[in-house]
């Protein structure tokens, strides 16, 4: 483990959240993984400014949403930096609705397709990004897609034809349902 | 004289692989002034899948998430689990990942030295590589029964044993492999053709490549020696004897060499794995309990440094599980390899970053 990247990161995390601490945990092969943890996502532009000063570079961030099929409102993000080796996952709880972050490109050039993906994918408004275009999904595609639970024989009703019912109903009359009309 | 800019789309089908992505280029004249990134042409939903299956589930489909490094994928996303649940993996069953990965960057790493071959027009060089890549070809078959996709990584272990007729034979294919890639090395090394159109062509400084955050070969080729492997070691990685291999230079020719230097360092590997790796077990037999939590793992993949972030919630399917491919940030950094280049030399310098858009997009 590089104790000199770790040092480091809880010097710089430590003044700047004040005395709450930084989680450490290691795997078996006694690689340090750091967990910080923002209640108010405006506090990444607090973090972000030491962590690139120190030479950290941003792996990527994971968007999630508290709870997977959305009984319970709120998404997080945790943003997962690497500084020569030892790993620190900062994550942030977006509280607001729609849920808002700001963008941390100034410090971290790489953050610009992250951001944006997380943004396409769960509707997380951005402030402060400089190229809001989508990455992935297509302009005609509503926002937030992963947030969206889309039943398979919706999904399927869509894509599929009414060949097979007219083989299964041959020689009677098709009934209503098999035509899509009731979707 | 005119000044005038055209643009010129490339893509999305056909640069250097038949991957899609689109490329939006200014170029005045033979030269390109800028360059605008397009993708999602194959985004394929995987992570909101991999939400929707079980643990076990997801080692069969992080496996399909890209063909050249299927192995490190599963294998990163297992040390995830194994990382959330406190699974200890036996030492022969870290050892056959170290094999079964490093067999799998030879083949990778040769492909791409393949395709940069057959773009300069050097096709015979192309097919040429593509037969030595042969050769890690049949070794995967005979070893795991398959050409791409190994199957190797299970959580709490592996599924083959490596026994007294496949090592044998592994070995055997190394040293059939050993002289052809020094042969190889050396055509691709001073071979003029290559050399004219490599040399000083897609140019990633140092200070790029870090405000970039490229990584794997890319970033070794400009000065960035940064490797997981002995970063952030994992599964044997500490036990065995290997070199790191960086350049300065940053073109598309170093970081052809250096990928060739990183094969034949995967031979010494893979060659000290199968004589030091010790008997007993290659998994758990136990199914693990996954507790609510959160786990971060890495590897080295052929391209670089693969990222798995897992959270769970206590169930049987992930509450998240997010994965980031070495190629994700090599993409923009084009823009800067590309930058006043020629219209010749674009799917060159795309080439180089051994891009994945599969792995990119998921």
């Amino acid at each position: 483990m590089n104790e000199l990247a770790k040092n480091s990161i809880d010097q710089a995390v430590s003044q700047i959240l004040g005395m709450e601490p930084l989680r450490w945990t290691t795997d078996v092969y006694g690689n340090a993984f750091g967990w910080v943890r923002l209640h108010d996502p405006k506090d990444l532009l607090l973090v972000a400014p030491p962590l690139a000063a120190l030479g950290a570079r941003l792996m990527t961030a994971s968007a999630y949403r508290n709870d997977k099929f959305g009984r319970a409102e709120g998404h997080e993000i945790a943003y997962h930096f690497d500084l020569d080796g030892v790993v620190v996952t900062v994550s942030a709880c977006l509280s607001e609705s729609p849920p808002t972050v700001p963008s941390i490109t100034p410090w971290f050039k790489n953050a610009d397709w992250n951001e944006r993906e997380f943004a396409e994918l769960y509707g997380i408004v951005l402030e402060g990004h400089p190229n809001l275009r989508r990455l992935f999904l297509d302009k005609s595609l509503d926002a937030a897609i992963l947030d969206r639970l889309v039943p398979l024989s919706t999904m399927m009703n869509g894509a599929s034809t009414s060949t097979l019912w007219e083989k299964v109903f041959t020689g009677k009359p098709l009934p209503a349902w098999t035509k899509g009309e009731n979707n | 004289m005119s000044t005038t800019t055209y643009t010129l789309p490339v893509g999305p089908l056909h640069v250097a692989l038949e991957e899609p992505m689109y490329f939006d280029i200014q170029v005045e004249g033979e030269t390109v002034r800028a360059v605008e990134l397009a993708a999602g042409h194959v985004h394929r939903g995987m992570e909101a899948l991999a939400m929707q299956r079980n643990y076990f589930q997801n080692v069969t489909l992080t496996e399909r998430v890209c063909s050249l490094c299927s192995n490190s994928h599963p294998a990163t996303y297992c040390m995830a689990v194994e990382n959330i649940c406190g699974l200890v993996v036996p030492e022969r069953a870290k050892y056959l990942r170290v094999v079964a990965d490093e067999v799998k960057r030879i083949a990778s790493h040769l492909f791409n030295v393949g395709i940069m071959a057959h773009l300069t027009g050097f096709d015979s060089l192309f097919l040429h590589a593509m037969e030595v890549r042969e050769i890690m070809q049949d070794a995967k078959e005979g070893v795991y029964g398959n050409r791409m996709n190994l199957g190797q990584c299970i959580i709490g272990g592996c599924r083959r044993d490596i026994d007294e007729s496949t090592g044998p034979f592994l070995l055997g294919q190394l040293e059939l492999l050993k002289p052809q890639l020094d042969e190889l090395y050396g055509v691709f090394e001073r071979d003029p053709l290559i050399r004219t159109r490599t040399q000083g062509i897609g140019v990633l400084s140092h200070e790029e490549a870090k405000r970039h955050a490229v990584v794997g070969p890319v970033a070794r080729a400009s000065g960035v020696a940064y490797d997981l492997r002995r970063k952030a070691p994992y599964a044997v990685y500490p036990d065995l004897d290997f070199e790191v291999q960086t350049d300065t230079k940053g073109d598309v020719h170093s970081r052809a060499l250096l990928r060739l230097r990183e094969a034949v360092q995967s031979v010494k590997i893979i060659e000290q794995c199968l004589r030091q790796i010790p008997g007993g077990p290659i998994c758990v037999r136990e199914i693990p309990v996954i507790p609510p939590g959160e786990a971060v793992a890495r590897s080295e993949a052929p391209r670089g440094e693969v990222f798995y972030y897992l959270r769970s919630d206590g169930t049987d399917t992930p509450q998240r599980l997010k994965w980031r491919v070495p190629t994700y940030m090599n993409w923009e950094a084009l823009q800067v390899m590309m930058a006043s280049c020629q219209v010749a030399d674009i799917a060159l310098i795309v080439n180089s970053i051994d891009p994945c858009i599969s792995c990119t997009e998921r």
